[in-house]
Protein backbone atom coordinates (compact mmCIF):
# COMPACT_ATOMS: atom_id res chain seq x y z
CA UNK A 1 0.00 0.00 0.00
CA UNK A 2 1.31 3.44 -1.06
CA UNK A 3 -0.69 5.23 1.58
CA UNK A 4 0.71 6.46 4.62
CA UNK A 5 0.00 4.21 7.79
CA UNK A 6 -2.82 5.72 9.79
CA UNK A 7 -0.50 5.63 12.66
CA UNK A 8 3.53 6.26 12.98
CA UNK A 9 5.66 7.03 15.87
CA UNK A 10 9.19 7.06 15.86
CA UNK A 11 11.05 7.07 19.29
CA UNK A 12 8.14 8.32 21.23
CA UNK A 13 8.31 9.45 24.54
CA UNK A 14 6.33 10.86 26.92
CA UNK A 15 7.50 12.31 30.57
CA UNK A 16 5.01 13.77 32.88
CA UNK A 17 6.28 16.26 35.01
CA UNK A 18 5.23 15.66 38.34
CA UNK A 19 5.08 18.00 41.60
CA UNK A 20 8.07 18.08 43.43
CA UNK A 21 10.35 17.55 41.00
CA UNK A 22 9.29 13.80 40.59
CA UNK A 23 8.86 13.35 36.59
CA UNK A 24 7.04 9.78 35.49
CA UNK A 25 8.51 8.65 32.41
CA UNK A 26 5.38 6.68 31.20
CA UNK A 27 6.21 6.43 27.55
CA UNK A 28 10.17 5.05 26.24
CA UNK A 29 11.36 5.03 22.32
CA UNK A 30 7.92 3.69 21.26
CA UNK A 31 8.24 2.70 17.87
CA UNK A 32 4.78 1.53 15.80
CA UNK A 33 2.92 1.40 12.16
CA UNK A 34 -0.62 0.94 12.25
CA UNK A 35 -1.99 0.52 8.65
CA UNK A 36 -5.25 1.39 7.30
CA UNK A 37 -7.92 -1.18 8.12
CA UNK A 38 -5.85 -3.29 10.76
CA UNK A 39 -7.62 -3.57 14.20
CA UNK A 40 -4.50 -3.60 16.97
CA UNK A 41 -4.99 -3.69 20.36
CA UNK A 42 -2.13 -2.30 22.87
CA UNK A 43 -1.83 -4.51 26.24
CA UNK A 44 -0.11 -4.45 28.65
CA UNK A 45 -0.11 -4.28 32.97
CA UNK A 46 -1.29 -1.24 34.64
CA UNK A 47 1.05 2.13 34.38
CA UNK A 48 2.50 0.42 31.19
CA UNK A 49 1.60 3.53 29.13
CA UNK A 50 -0.65 2.00 26.71
CA UNK A 51 -3.52 4.71 28.26
CA UNK A 52 -1.10 7.30 27.27
CA UNK A 53 -0.12 6.41 24.15
CA UNK A 54 -3.87 6.55 22.88
CA UNK A 55 -4.25 9.74 24.61
CA UNK A 56 -0.90 10.83 22.26
CA UNK A 57 -2.32 9.88 19.19
CA UNK A 58 -5.72 11.56 20.28
CA UNK A 59 -3.61 14.70 20.74
CA UNK A 60 -5.47 14.87 23.72
CA UNK A 61 -1.76 14.99 25.79
CA UNK A 62 1.75 15.78 23.82
CA UNK A 63 4.47 14.15 23.10
CA UNK A 64 7.94 14.68 25.11
CA UNK A 65 10.56 13.80 22.76
CA UNK A 66 10.48 11.22 19.04
CA UNK A 67 7.63 11.69 16.00
CA UNK A 68 3.83 10.97 16.16
CA UNK A 69 2.01 11.49 12.51
CA UNK A 70 -1.69 10.17 12.35
CA UNK A 71 -3.29 10.25 8.68
CA UNK A 72 0.32 10.91 7.61
CA UNK A 73 0.06 14.44 10.31
CA UNK A 74 0.54 16.25 13.05
CA UNK A 75 -1.68 14.77 15.86
CA UNK A 76 -2.96 18.32 16.56
CA UNK A 77 -3.57 18.93 12.85
CA UNK A 78 -5.07 15.34 12.97
CA UNK A 79 -7.68 15.92 15.57
CA UNK A 80 -8.85 19.68 14.41
CA UNK A 81 -9.20 17.45 11.05
CA UNK A 82 -11.15 15.33 13.22
CA UNK A 83 -9.76 12.53 11.65
CA UNK A 84 -10.60 10.10 14.92
CA UNK A 85 -13.69 8.76 17.21
CA UNK A 86 -12.69 8.30 20.72
CA UNK A 87 -14.64 5.92 23.05
CA UNK A 88 -13.86 5.78 26.72
CA UNK A 89 -14.08 3.45 29.50
CA UNK A 90 -16.99 4.94 30.72
CA UNK A 91 -19.61 5.78 27.74
CA UNK A 92 -19.73 9.51 28.79
CA UNK A 93 -22.93 10.06 27.45
CA UNK A 94 -24.78 13.81 28.21
CA UNK A 95 -27.47 12.73 30.08
CA UNK A 96 -29.42 15.86 29.58
CA UNK A 97 -29.61 14.41 25.78
CA UNK A 98 -31.40 11.65 24.53
CA UNK A 99 -29.39 8.78 23.32
CA UNK A 100 -30.43 9.93 19.33
CA UNK A 101 -29.17 13.71 20.44
CA UNK A 102 -25.53 12.15 22.05
CA UNK A 103 -24.89 10.53 18.73
CA UNK A 104 -25.77 13.99 16.83
CA UNK A 105 -23.14 15.85 19.49
CA UNK A 106 -20.32 15.30 16.83
CA UNK A 107 -22.42 16.48 14.07
CA UNK A 108 -23.54 18.82 15.83
CA UNK A 109 -20.30 20.23 16.58
CA UNK A 110 -18.95 19.80 12.81
CA UNK A 111 -22.20 21.89 11.56
CA UNK A 112 -22.82 18.68 9.45
CA UNK A 113 -26.05 18.14 7.72
CA UNK A 114 -28.34 15.69 7.79
CA UNK A 115 -27.52 14.91 11.24
CA UNK A 116 -31.08 13.05 12.72
CA UNK A 117 -30.60 10.36 9.20
CA UNK A 118 -26.99 10.01 10.03
CA UNK A 119 -28.22 9.65 13.88
CA UNK A 120 -30.65 6.73 13.14
CA UNK A 121 -28.10 4.85 10.88
CA UNK A 122 -25.83 4.63 13.55
CA UNK A 123 -28.42 3.63 15.73
CA UNK A 124 -29.41 1.10 13.42
CA UNK A 125 -25.91 -0.17 12.96
CA UNK A 126 -25.50 -0.85 16.94
CA UNK A 127 -28.37 -2.37 16.61
CA UNK A 128 -30.45 0.81 19.41
CA UNK A 129 -32.94 2.35 16.93
CA UNK A 130 -35.57 1.62 19.05
CA UNK A 131 -34.24 3.48 21.83
CA UNK A 132 -33.49 6.98 19.73
CA UNK A 133 -35.65 8.78 22.15
CA UNK A 134 -34.72 7.29 25.36
CA UNK A 135 -32.20 8.95 27.65
CA UNK A 136 -28.94 7.08 28.92
CA UNK A 137 -30.01 6.66 32.50
CA UNK A 138 -32.56 4.22 31.03
CA UNK A 139 -30.26 2.06 29.34
CA UNK A 140 -27.79 -0.87 30.74
CA UNK A 141 -23.89 -0.26 30.37
CA UNK A 142 -23.84 -2.61 27.44
CA UNK A 143 -26.38 -0.55 26.01
CA UNK A 144 -24.74 3.13 27.10
CA UNK A 145 -21.32 2.07 25.30
CA UNK A 146 -23.11 0.96 22.20
CA UNK A 147 -24.62 4.20 22.19
CA UNK A 148 -20.85 5.67 22.69
CA UNK A 149 -19.30 3.43 19.80
CA UNK A 150 -22.22 4.88 17.12
CA UNK A 151 -21.38 8.19 18.59
CA UNK A 152 -17.37 7.88 17.69
CA UNK A 153 -18.17 6.56 14.46
CA UNK A 154 -21.22 8.96 13.54
CA UNK A 155 -18.95 11.36 11.44
CA UNK A 156 -16.81 8.89 9.86
CA UNK A 157 -13.41 9.15 11.10
CA UNK A 158 -11.19 6.65 9.56
CA UNK A 159 -9.29 6.18 12.99
CA UNK A 160 -11.10 4.68 16.09
CA UNK A 161 -9.56 5.11 18.93
CA UNK A 162 -11.12 2.62 22.36
CA UNK A 163 -9.72 2.88 25.84
CA UNK A 164 -11.17 -0.19 27.59
CA UNK A 165 -14.22 0.01 26.08
CA UNK A 166 -15.33 -2.97 27.49
CA UNK A 167 -13.73 -3.03 30.73
CA UNK A 168 -16.63 -1.96 32.84
CA UNK A 169 -18.96 -5.02 31.55
CA UNK A 170 -19.61 -8.31 32.43
CA UNK A 171 -17.92 -11.03 31.05
CA UNK A 172 -21.73 -12.26 28.71
CA UNK A 173 -21.90 -8.58 27.60
CA UNK A 174 -18.85 -8.31 26.77
CA UNK A 175 -18.37 -10.93 24.64
CA UNK A 176 -21.35 -9.92 22.95
CA UNK A 177 -19.79 -6.37 21.86
CA UNK A 178 -17.32 -7.86 20.89
CA UNK A 179 -18.91 -9.74 18.04
CA UNK A 180 -20.71 -6.31 17.43
CA UNK A 181 -17.29 -4.51 17.48
CA UNK A 182 -16.09 -6.80 14.68
CA UNK A 183 -18.75 -6.60 12.91
CA UNK A 184 -18.80 -3.19 12.42
CA UNK A 185 -15.27 -2.86 11.94
CA UNK A 186 -16.68 -5.07 9.04
CA UNK A 187 -18.84 -3.35 7.25
CA UNK A 188 -17.35 0.46 8.20
CA UNK A 189 -13.53 -0.74 7.07
CA UNK A 190 -12.32 2.05 10.22
CA UNK A 191 -9.06 1.70 11.99
CA UNK A 192 -8.75 0.48 15.41
CA UNK A 193 -6.79 1.09 18.01
CA UNK A 194 -7.86 -0.52 20.96
CA UNK A 195 -6.21 -0.86 24.95
CA UNK A 196 -7.29 -3.50 26.87
CA UNK A 197 -5.98 -5.71 29.68
CA UNK A 198 -7.62 -8.55 28.91
CA UNK A 199 -5.70 -10.88 26.94
CA UNK A 200 -9.01 -12.66 25.22
CA UNK A 201 -10.02 -9.64 24.09
CA UNK A 202 -6.79 -8.68 22.63
CA UNK A 203 -6.33 -12.18 20.58
CA UNK A 204 -10.24 -12.41 19.71
CA UNK A 205 -10.56 -8.56 18.07
CA UNK A 206 -7.65 -8.00 16.61
CA UNK A 207 -5.20 -8.23 13.38
CA UNK A 208 -1.45 -7.06 15.33
CA UNK A 209 -1.88 -7.36 19.56
CA UNK A 210 1.26 -4.79 20.86
CA UNK A 211 2.55 -6.25 24.19
CA UNK A 212 3.63 -3.56 26.11
CA UNK A 213 5.80 -3.33 29.50
CA UNK A 214 5.89 -1.10 31.96
CA UNK A 215 8.49 1.29 34.05
CA UNK A 216 9.12 3.20 31.54
CA UNK A 217 6.35 2.05 28.87
CA UNK A 218 7.46 0.46 25.97
CA UNK A 219 6.48 -2.09 23.50
CA UNK A 220 8.04 -5.45 24.02
CA UNK A 221 6.46 -7.42 21.34
CA UNK A 222 4.47 -7.37 18.43
CA UNK A 223 2.19 -10.52 17.34
CA UNK A 224 0.12 -10.82 14.39
CA UNK A 225 -2.61 -12.76 15.80
CA UNK A 226 -3.13 -14.58 12.01
CA UNK A 227 -6.65 -15.73 13.05
CA UNK A 228 -9.32 -16.03 10.14
CA UNK A 229 -12.35 -14.06 9.54
CA UNK A 230 -15.20 -13.68 10.54
CA UNK A 231 -14.10 -14.25 14.08
CA UNK A 232 -17.23 -16.34 16.02
CA UNK A 233 -17.40 -18.40 18.95
CA UNK A 234 -16.02 -20.98 16.67
CA UNK A 235 -12.67 -19.29 16.93
CA UNK A 236 -12.97 -19.11 20.78
CA UNK A 237 -13.12 -22.85 20.70
CA UNK A 238 -10.15 -23.21 17.91
CA UNK A 239 -6.53 -24.30 18.66
CA UNK A 240 -5.32 -21.31 16.68
CA UNK A 241 -6.65 -18.91 19.35
CA UNK A 242 -5.50 -21.22 22.18
CA UNK A 243 -2.19 -21.04 21.01
CA UNK A 244 -2.06 -17.23 20.22
CA UNK A 245 -3.28 -16.28 24.12
CA UNK A 246 -0.19 -18.50 25.15
CA UNK A 247 1.97 -16.86 22.95
CA UNK A 248 0.47 -12.98 24.42
CA UNK A 249 0.67 -14.62 27.87
CA UNK A 250 4.04 -15.56 27.97
CA UNK A 251 5.58 -12.19 26.24
CA UNK A 252 3.53 -10.50 28.99
CA UNK A 253 5.21 -12.66 31.56
CA UNK A 254 8.29 -12.87 30.45
CA UNK A 255 8.84 -8.87 30.58
CA UNK A 256 6.64 -8.62 33.92
CA UNK A 257 9.66 -11.15 35.20
CA UNK A 258 11.99 -9.01 33.79
CA UNK A 259 10.59 -5.52 35.61
CA UNK A 260 10.06 -7.00 39.05
CA UNK B 1 -9.18 -7.72 34.65
CA UNK B 2 -11.31 -7.21 37.60
CA UNK B 3 -13.23 -3.76 36.42
CA UNK B 4 -16.57 -5.20 36.25
CA UNK B 5 -17.25 -3.34 39.87
CA UNK B 6 -16.38 -0.07 38.77
CA UNK B 7 -20.37 0.28 37.80
CA UNK B 8 -20.39 2.57 34.83
CA UNK B 9 -23.97 1.97 34.20
CA UNK B 10 -26.14 4.72 36.26
CA UNK B 11 -28.48 1.90 37.33
CA UNK B 12 -29.36 2.89 40.69
CA UNK B 13 -32.83 1.87 41.73
CA UNK B 14 -35.25 4.02 40.11
CA UNK B 15 -37.69 2.42 41.96
CA UNK B 16 -36.36 3.87 45.37
CA UNK B 17 -37.34 7.28 44.48
CA UNK B 18 -40.35 6.94 46.34
CA UNK B 19 -41.69 10.42 47.90
CA UNK B 20 -41.14 9.74 51.33
CA UNK B 21 -41.63 13.41 52.41
CA UNK B 22 -43.81 16.11 51.50
CA UNK B 23 -41.28 18.14 49.80
CA UNK B 24 -40.42 14.89 47.55
CA UNK B 25 -44.21 14.58 47.10
CA UNK B 26 -44.95 18.40 46.40
CA UNK B 27 -42.03 17.99 43.55
CA UNK B 28 -43.60 14.82 42.00
CA UNK B 29 -47.01 16.44 41.72
CA UNK B 30 -45.56 19.04 39.68
CA UNK B 31 -46.47 18.91 35.63
CA UNK B 32 -44.13 16.12 34.12
CA UNK B 33 -43.97 14.75 37.76
CA UNK B 34 -44.74 11.35 36.27
CA UNK B 35 -47.52 9.06 36.33
CA UNK B 36 -47.02 8.55 40.18
CA UNK B 37 -50.65 9.69 41.08
CA UNK B 38 -51.20 6.48 43.51
CA UNK B 39 -49.03 7.64 46.17
CA UNK B 40 -50.04 10.83 46.61
CA UNK B 41 -51.94 10.25 49.71
CA UNK B 42 -49.53 7.81 51.41
CA UNK B 43 -46.91 10.87 51.02
CA UNK B 44 -49.08 14.51 51.47
CA UNK B 45 -50.94 11.98 54.44
CA UNK B 46 -47.70 12.19 57.43
CA UNK B 47 -47.56 16.10 56.70
CA UNK B 48 -51.38 17.05 56.49
CA UNK B 49 -51.74 15.25 59.84
CA UNK B 50 -48.87 16.86 61.50
CA UNK B 51 -49.51 19.97 60.56
CA UNK B 52 -53.33 19.67 61.95
CA UNK B 53 -52.31 18.20 65.11
CA UNK B 54 -49.84 21.25 65.46
CA UNK B 55 -52.40 23.77 64.94
CA UNK B 56 -55.17 21.36 67.37
CA UNK B 57 -52.28 22.09 69.77
CA UNK B 58 -51.43 25.49 69.20
CA UNK B 59 -55.10 26.26 69.89
CA UNK B 60 -55.92 23.74 72.59
CA UNK B 61 -53.06 25.64 74.84
CA UNK B 62 -54.03 28.79 74.39
CA UNK B 63 -57.55 28.06 75.03
CA UNK B 64 -56.79 26.23 77.80
CA UNK B 65 -53.96 28.34 79.50
CA UNK B 66 -55.81 31.25 78.73
CA UNK B 67 -52.72 32.96 76.63
CA UNK B 68 -53.06 36.23 75.91
CA UNK B 69 -53.50 37.58 72.26
CA UNK B 70 -50.32 39.94 71.45
CA UNK B 71 -48.27 36.84 73.54
CA UNK B 72 -49.49 33.89 70.93
CA UNK B 73 -53.24 34.32 69.37
CA UNK B 74 -55.11 31.42 68.81
CA UNK B 75 -54.98 30.21 64.98
CA UNK B 76 -58.60 30.80 64.49
CA UNK B 77 -58.46 33.88 65.71
CA UNK B 78 -55.29 34.58 63.36
CA UNK B 79 -57.87 32.91 60.27
CA UNK B 80 -60.34 35.11 61.28
CA UNK B 81 -58.37 38.82 60.84
CA UNK B 82 -56.66 37.20 58.08
CA UNK B 83 -59.85 36.86 56.13
CA UNK B 84 -61.49 40.73 57.75
CA UNK B 85 -58.27 42.35 56.30
CA UNK B 86 -57.41 40.36 53.95
CA UNK B 87 -57.93 43.07 51.14
CA UNK B 88 -55.25 45.71 52.97
CA UNK B 89 -52.73 42.78 53.42
CA UNK B 90 -52.78 40.90 50.17
CA UNK B 91 -52.23 44.76 48.80
CA UNK B 92 -49.15 45.41 50.77
CA UNK B 93 -48.23 41.70 50.24
CA UNK B 94 -48.06 42.43 46.78
CA UNK B 95 -45.66 45.31 47.15
CA UNK B 96 -43.47 43.70 48.95
CA UNK B 97 -43.22 40.41 46.60
CA UNK B 98 -42.86 43.36 43.53
CA UNK B 99 -39.62 44.19 45.76
CA UNK B 100 -38.57 41.10 46.19
CA UNK B 101 -39.03 40.06 42.53
CA UNK B 102 -37.08 42.52 41.68
CA UNK B 103 -34.40 41.36 44.02
CA UNK B 104 -34.71 37.97 42.68
CA UNK B 105 -34.48 38.59 38.83
CA UNK B 106 -31.31 41.43 39.18
CA UNK B 107 -29.33 39.46 42.11
CA UNK B 108 -30.02 36.21 39.74
CA UNK B 109 -29.30 37.74 36.23
CA UNK B 110 -26.01 39.22 37.61
CA UNK B 111 -25.02 36.30 39.78
CA UNK B 112 -24.95 34.32 36.61
CA UNK B 113 -23.06 36.72 34.16
CA UNK B 114 -20.52 36.65 37.10
CA UNK B 115 -20.42 33.04 37.04
CA UNK B 116 -20.17 32.66 33.47
CA UNK B 117 -17.53 35.37 34.12
CA UNK B 118 -15.22 33.51 35.84
CA UNK B 119 -16.10 30.48 34.31
CA UNK B 120 -13.98 31.94 31.32
CA UNK B 121 -11.46 33.63 32.77
CA UNK B 122 -9.38 32.16 35.40
CA UNK B 123 -8.05 35.37 36.70
CA UNK B 124 -11.73 36.78 37.36
CA UNK B 125 -12.03 33.65 39.41
CA UNK B 126 -9.27 33.56 40.79
CA UNK B 127 -9.78 37.06 42.04
CA UNK B 128 -13.66 37.06 42.71
CA UNK B 129 -14.68 33.81 44.16
CA UNK B 130 -13.25 33.80 47.27
CA UNK B 131 -14.17 37.26 47.38
CA UNK B 132 -17.80 35.47 46.81
CA UNK B 133 -17.39 32.93 49.27
CA UNK B 134 -16.43 35.02 51.79
CA UNK B 135 -19.02 37.30 51.69
CA UNK B 136 -21.97 34.19 51.42
CA UNK B 137 -21.10 33.99 54.85
CA UNK B 138 -21.74 37.35 55.87
CA UNK B 139 -24.80 38.63 57.49
CA UNK B 140 -25.65 40.49 54.02
CA UNK B 141 -29.02 41.98 55.15
CA UNK B 142 -27.13 44.01 57.66
CA UNK B 143 -26.63 46.38 54.89
CA UNK B 144 -30.34 47.54 54.41
CA UNK B 145 -29.77 50.72 56.23
CA UNK B 146 -27.13 51.68 54.03
CA UNK B 147 -28.91 50.88 50.67
CA UNK B 148 -32.09 53.20 52.45
CA UNK B 149 -29.51 55.62 52.46
CA UNK B 150 -27.98 55.17 49.05
CA UNK B 151 -31.58 54.81 47.12
CA UNK B 152 -34.13 56.36 48.01
CA UNK B 153 -35.77 55.51 51.43
CA UNK B 154 -39.05 55.71 49.82
CA UNK B 155 -38.39 53.77 46.43
CA UNK B 156 -38.92 50.07 46.18
CA UNK B 157 -35.52 50.09 44.48
CA UNK B 158 -33.76 50.38 47.97
CA UNK B 159 -35.52 47.36 48.95
CA UNK B 160 -34.56 45.51 45.27
CA UNK B 161 -30.78 46.18 45.69
CA UNK B 162 -31.06 44.33 49.17
CA UNK B 163 -32.75 41.57 47.97
CA UNK B 164 -31.06 41.36 44.57
CA UNK B 165 -27.30 41.41 47.22
CA UNK B 166 -28.70 38.58 48.93
CA UNK B 167 -29.44 36.67 46.15
CA UNK B 168 -26.48 37.28 44.04
CA UNK B 169 -23.48 34.99 45.86
CA UNK B 170 -25.55 32.06 46.75
CA UNK B 171 -26.42 31.97 42.53
CA UNK B 172 -23.61 32.97 41.65
CA UNK B 173 -21.21 30.44 43.86
CA UNK B 174 -23.67 27.52 42.88
CA UNK B 175 -23.83 28.28 39.19
CA UNK B 176 -20.03 28.85 38.75
CA UNK B 177 -19.36 25.46 40.53
CA UNK B 178 -22.03 23.74 38.44
CA UNK B 179 -20.01 25.19 35.14
CA UNK B 180 -16.72 24.58 36.75
CA UNK B 181 -17.07 21.40 37.99
CA UNK B 182 -18.36 19.44 34.93
CA UNK B 183 -16.73 15.92 34.34
CA UNK B 184 -13.44 16.39 32.97
CA UNK B 185 -13.68 13.17 30.02
CA UNK B 186 -16.96 15.33 28.63
CA UNK B 187 -14.46 18.13 27.88
CA UNK B 188 -12.09 15.70 26.36
CA UNK B 189 -14.86 14.30 24.47
CA UNK B 190 -15.49 17.20 22.88
CA UNK B 191 -12.00 18.43 22.55
CA UNK B 192 -11.80 15.14 20.73
CA UNK B 193 -14.40 16.78 18.29
CA UNK B 194 -12.11 19.74 18.12
CA UNK B 195 -15.05 21.51 19.41
CA UNK B 196 -14.56 25.43 20.44
CA UNK B 197 -14.45 27.08 24.05
CA UNK B 198 -18.34 28.25 23.11
CA UNK B 199 -19.09 25.02 21.99
CA UNK B 200 -18.23 23.02 25.59
CA UNK B 201 -19.58 25.99 27.86
CA UNK B 202 -23.30 25.35 25.83
CA UNK B 203 -23.42 22.11 25.32
CA UNK B 204 -21.51 20.72 28.88
CA UNK B 205 -21.22 23.61 30.78
CA UNK B 206 -24.25 25.13 31.08
CA UNK B 207 -26.38 22.21 30.73
CA UNK B 208 -24.04 20.78 33.44
CA UNK B 209 -24.56 24.21 35.61
CA UNK B 210 -28.76 24.12 35.36
CA UNK B 211 -29.41 21.98 39.22
CA UNK B 212 -27.04 23.93 40.49
CA UNK B 213 -28.18 27.06 39.55
CA UNK B 214 -32.01 26.02 40.63
CA UNK B 215 -31.16 25.06 43.61
CA UNK B 216 -29.25 27.94 44.25
CA UNK B 217 -32.69 30.21 43.04
CA UNK B 218 -34.78 27.61 45.38
CA UNK B 219 -32.57 28.96 48.06
CA UNK B 220 -32.53 32.67 46.97
CA UNK B 221 -36.51 32.82 46.04
CA UNK B 222 -36.68 32.47 50.16
CA UNK B 223 -33.93 34.66 50.49
CA UNK B 224 -35.22 37.78 48.71
CA UNK B 225 -38.89 37.89 50.72
CA UNK B 226 -36.92 37.81 54.16
CA UNK B 227 -34.42 40.46 52.66
CA UNK B 228 -37.55 42.74 51.18
CA UNK B 229 -39.34 42.49 54.45
CA UNK B 230 -36.46 43.11 56.99
CA UNK B 231 -35.63 46.16 54.49
CA UNK B 232 -38.60 47.95 54.94
CA UNK B 233 -38.42 47.49 58.89
CA UNK B 234 -35.57 49.99 58.47
CA UNK B 235 -38.13 52.63 57.02
CA UNK B 236 -39.83 53.34 53.44
CA UNK B 237 -43.84 53.90 52.67
CA UNK B 238 -45.92 52.30 54.90
CA UNK B 239 -48.23 50.29 52.46
CA UNK B 240 -45.90 47.06 52.80
CA UNK B 241 -46.10 43.80 54.25
CA UNK B 242 -42.76 44.65 56.29
CA UNK B 243 -43.74 47.48 57.82
CA UNK B 244 -47.50 46.89 58.60
CA UNK B 245 -46.38 43.80 60.20
CA UNK B 246 -44.36 46.06 62.36
CA UNK B 247 -46.52 48.59 62.76
CA UNK B 248 -49.47 46.07 63.99
CA UNK B 249 -47.00 44.28 66.48
CA UNK B 250 -46.09 48.03 67.94
CA UNK B 251 -49.76 48.45 68.69
CA UNK B 252 -50.38 44.77 69.94
CA UNK B 253 -52.99 44.39 67.52
CA UNK B 254 -50.83 40.99 66.76
CA UNK B 255 -53.27 38.50 65.20
CA UNK B 256 -53.01 41.01 62.25
CA UNK B 257 -49.48 40.96 61.97
CA UNK B 258 -49.55 37.54 62.21
CA UNK B 259 -52.12 37.34 59.36
CA UNK B 260 -49.84 39.28 57.43
CA UNK B 261 -46.83 36.68 58.30
CA UNK B 262 -49.11 34.13 57.28
CA UNK B 263 -49.54 36.25 53.47
CA UNK B 264 -45.78 36.38 53.33
CA UNK B 265 -45.32 32.45 54.04
CA UNK B 266 -48.35 32.29 51.01
CA UNK B 267 -45.99 34.20 48.60
CA UNK B 268 -42.54 32.39 49.77
CA UNK B 269 -44.41 29.18 49.24
CA UNK B 270 -45.69 30.15 45.91
CA UNK B 271 -42.94 31.60 44.89
CA UNK B 272 -40.75 28.07 45.45
CA UNK B 273 -43.35 26.26 43.86
CA UNK B 274 -43.04 28.60 40.62
CA UNK B 275 -39.15 28.20 40.44
CA UNK B 276 -39.89 24.01 41.12
CA UNK B 277 -41.81 24.52 38.05
CA UNK B 278 -39.58 26.11 36.13
CA UNK B 279 -36.87 23.96 36.65
CA UNK B 280 -39.11 21.09 35.97
CA UNK B 281 -39.88 22.41 32.56
CA UNK B 282 -36.11 23.65 32.20
CA UNK B 283 -34.70 20.10 32.84
CA UNK B 284 -37.17 17.42 31.82
CA UNK B 285 -33.60 14.82 31.74
CA UNK B 286 -33.10 15.20 35.62
CA UNK B 287 -32.55 12.26 37.72
CA UNK B 288 -34.67 13.58 40.43
CA UNK B 289 -37.39 13.50 38.04
CA UNK B 290 -37.36 9.69 37.15
CA UNK B 291 -40.39 8.68 37.56
CA UNK B 292 -41.05 6.52 35.41
CA UNK B 293 -40.15 5.67 31.56
CA UNK B 294 -40.28 9.26 29.27
CA UNK B 295 -39.51 7.13 26.50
Amino acid sequence: MSAPPVVAARSLGKIFAGGAGDAVEALREIDLEIDAGEFVSLIGPSGCGKSTLLRLIADLVAPTSGRLEVNGKDPHRARLDRDYGMVFQRATLLDWRTVARNVELPLEIMDAAGRQDRARHMLDLVQLGEFAGHYPWQLSGGMQQRVAIARALAFRPALLLMDEPFGALDEMTRELMQQELLRIWHETGTTVVFVTHSIPEAVFLSTTVVVMSSRPGRISDVIATGLSHPRNEDTRASQAYYDTITEVRTALRRHDGAAT
Amino acid sequence: MNRASDGIGRDEDIGETHATDALTAFEEALPGGGPRRVGWLRAYGPAVVAFALVIALWEAVTVVFNVQSFLLPRPSLIVERFVATSGVIWLYGWHTLIEALGGLVAGTTLGVLAALATTRWAAVREGLMPFAIAANSVPIIALAPITNAWFSLSSPVSKMAVAAVVVFFPVMINTARGLIEVDPQEVELLASYAASPRQIMRRVRVPHALPYFFSAVKVASALCLIAAIVAEYFGGPDDVLGRYILRQASLLVLPDAWAAILVASIMGIGLYGAVLLVERLAMPWHPSHRAGDVG
